[in-house]
């Protein structure tokens, strides 16, 4: 499962500039330090926080795309940084409860 | 040191807060981390001739890293965070750094020490090599890395604008706004 | 409480009115034990107990363990709490890895019931007090956010298994409760104990007396062929506005061949439990009788599969 098969089987919205790559597993969280702690490279990393910061820690974490849920607004600040960095920063209007439900119905487990 | 090429994981990790304090007497800052009820920000304190007072929370975790082959523990108390820069000041050292490494799709990452105490015994340059190699561990390393450089390189620490990656404003209950600079 | 109006029984056509909003518990003695939410048919919401959402995720309760039968709407996972205030509806749960009292206190603000911390945090601070104080059940997982949800997720579809819980638009059938018992095999003392559970918490929701009648009856056969032939089974109960449901799932010597058994007077009752005034065999043939849907699974040596459905 790639970040385009996501995209199109979900019908994402992508929001930075960035590179297609594999997805491997999802990671839920809004802390920072969680996803510091824990994410792992390749995640599909959930989230309502749209801080740039956010860009940082996906980077330092080589997830393979942050998606905000929830419908929520992203500020150009942060989907800048994320194209500087060519991360893939992703939309849905979806909250996250519902979103887990569907990722895992298309074979996405947590690891 | 053996001649195990080290593996690394994190271990004993600790969620907890970063507490951020400032003297308003001598503008110094403090920085340790809690386990703590949250503390309350405005908490004022006298300490000898400076009046501390609590400015910022951070939500965030401290950890070791094991090697998993040897068992060799490196212990990073000492580490109290990692700052992104946001290349405010085109001459600073970090950012100039950046900008270099940025080319190799190399991120640059700054390793803070606790204040006071970093100022006069920074992170060891050794262990800021574990954590970049515990990163890049952690990554398909052939599509993007890391390297952490240490605090000492960014001159006047007032001026800097860089941001941490640490949760900030989660507890607040107004929606989050932009983030005031710390130092 | 002094003053409140009296109301009615609650009963589940009144319930089934497009402009009932919601029936909340004012600690009127006479009132029902739950809280009975009906929506539009645009809403996504579906309805289940907290008890559900700790037996789905294992957590183990920090403070409510007398209020794990309250509903809720909604599942909020999040960890930023100005979200939570923002978006967050009421009888909702909040998920999160925050835990801290600042979270409880969100979730109190937002009219929540309660909060689950992930990852085996617990809150060290005031929370269990202000939880207390305020109602609201706190409960701790060691499941991290992706895997929670997908229990509590799985555990919902697993109650209603043609309903798609989560499409817009689409009227899914409302869940008003779901209760899990089990039953001992060849515990005679305590047979029965199941059904007359069963039989109170139909009361308490109102239904007509013949209906709760026949599902008492239907459930009191299936718990006592259980007790004389199995080891033990797992009873669920589940009522939607249309629906009854009553599924009986035993580990036992199962039934080699169900047409015989459903024949009125056919026993394989052993002369000690006939002394006891059982195993007449008129358990199944009476199921059958008392049900309006009846499926039996069963294979010899592993167990046996009871699903009885009443209409309402």
């Amino acid at each position: 499962m790639t970040t385009q098969d996501l995209i199109e089987k979900i019908g994402l919205k992508p929001l930075s500039k960035f590179e297609h790559r594999k997805v491997n597993g999802v990671f839920v969280s809004d802390m920072l330090s969680d996803v510091m702690a824990s994410a792992k490279s390749g995640n599909l990393w959930l989230t309502v926080q749209t801080h740039k910061s956010i860009v940082p820690a996906a980077n330092l974490v080589d997830v393979s795309a942050i998606l905000i849920t929830g419908g929520k607004e992203v500020p150009q600040e942060t989907v800048d940084l994320a194209s500087k960095y060519s991360i893939a920063i992703l939309s849905t209007e979806l909250p996250t409860f519902e979103l887990v439900g569907k990722l895992y119905g298309l074979g996405l487990g947590s690891k | 040191m053996s001649e195990c090429q080290h593996q690394w994981e994190m271990t004993n990790i600790q969620f907890g807060f970063v507490v951020f304090e400032k003297c308003f007497h001598c503008n110094g800052l403090r920085t340790y981390f809690s386990v703590e009820d949250t503390p309350i920000l405005g908490d004022k304190y006298r300490e000898g001739d400076c009046f501390w007072s609590r400015v910022e929370n951070a939500q965030s975790f401290r950890f070791n890293l094991q090697c998993t082959k040897c068992n060799h523990l490196e212990k990073l108390d000492d580490l109290m965070g990692l700052l992104h820069c946001t290349g405010c000041l085109p001459d600073c050292e970090v950012e100039i750094l950046r900008k270099k490494y940025e080319a190799e799709r190399t991120w640059i990452l700054v390793a803070f020490g606790f204040l006071p105490q970093a100022k006069t015994r920074p992170i060891p340059a050794y262990k800021l090599d574990i954590l970049t190699d515990y990163f890049n561990q952690r990554r398909d390393a052939s599509r993007s890395r890391i390297k952490i450089v240490p605090f000492n390189l960014i001159e006047d620490l007032s001026l800097c604008r860089g941001d941490f990656i640490h949760d900030v404003g989660m507890l607040s209950l107004e929606p989050p706004k932009g983030r005031k600079p710390l130092f | 409480m002094r003053g409140a109006k009296r109301r009615s029984n609650l009963d589940v056509q009144r319930l089934l009115r497009p402009d009932f909003i919601g029936a909340r518990n004012d600690n009127i003695k006479t009132f029902t034990s739950f809280e009975l939410v009906y929506l539009d048919s645009k809403s996504k919401a579906t309805i289940v107990e907290i008890k559900m959402i700790r037996d789905a995720l294992e957590a183990s309760v920090i403070e409510g363990e007398d209020r794990l039968d309250a509903m809720v709407e909604q599942v909020y996972a999040s960890d930023l709490m100005s979200d939570v205030l923002a978006f967050g509806r009421p009888n909702s749960i909040l998920l999160t890895g925050l835990a801290t009292q600042q979270a409880v206190i969100s979730a109190h603000m937002a009219e929540f019931k309660g909060v689950v911390f992930i990852r085996g945090k617990k809150p060290k601070d005031g929370s269990e007090k202000f939880a207390r104080d305020n109602h609201l059940v706190l409960l701790s997982t060691e499941l991290d956010m992706y895997d929670a949800c997908l229990r509590i997720d799985s555990a919902k579809r697993r109650m209603y298994p043609e309903t798609k819980t989560s499409s817009v638009g689409q009227k899914t059938e409302e869940m008003l409760l779901s209760h899990e018992f089990s039953i001992q095999g060849n515990d005679f003392t305590n047979a029965g104990m199941v059904s007359t559970e069963v039989k109170s918490i139909l009361k308490k929701i109102g239904l007509d007396p013949k209906l709760i009648r026949r599902v008492a009856i239907s459930t009191y056969e299936g718990e006592m062929n259980v007790v004389m032939h199995a080891q033990r089974a797992k009873v669920n109960l589940w009522v939607t506005p249309k629906l009854i449901e009553v599924t009986i799932e035993d580990e036992g010597k199962g039934i080699p061949d169900v047409e015989l058994a459903m024949q009125e007077g056919f026993t394989t009752a052993t002369e000690e439990m006939r002394a006891m005034g059982f195993g007449s065999g008129m358990g199944l043939p009476n199921i059958k009788k008392n049900s309006d849907e009846l499926e039996i699974k069963s294979e010899v040596g592993k167990g046996t599969i009871l699903q009885m459905r009443f209409f309402i």
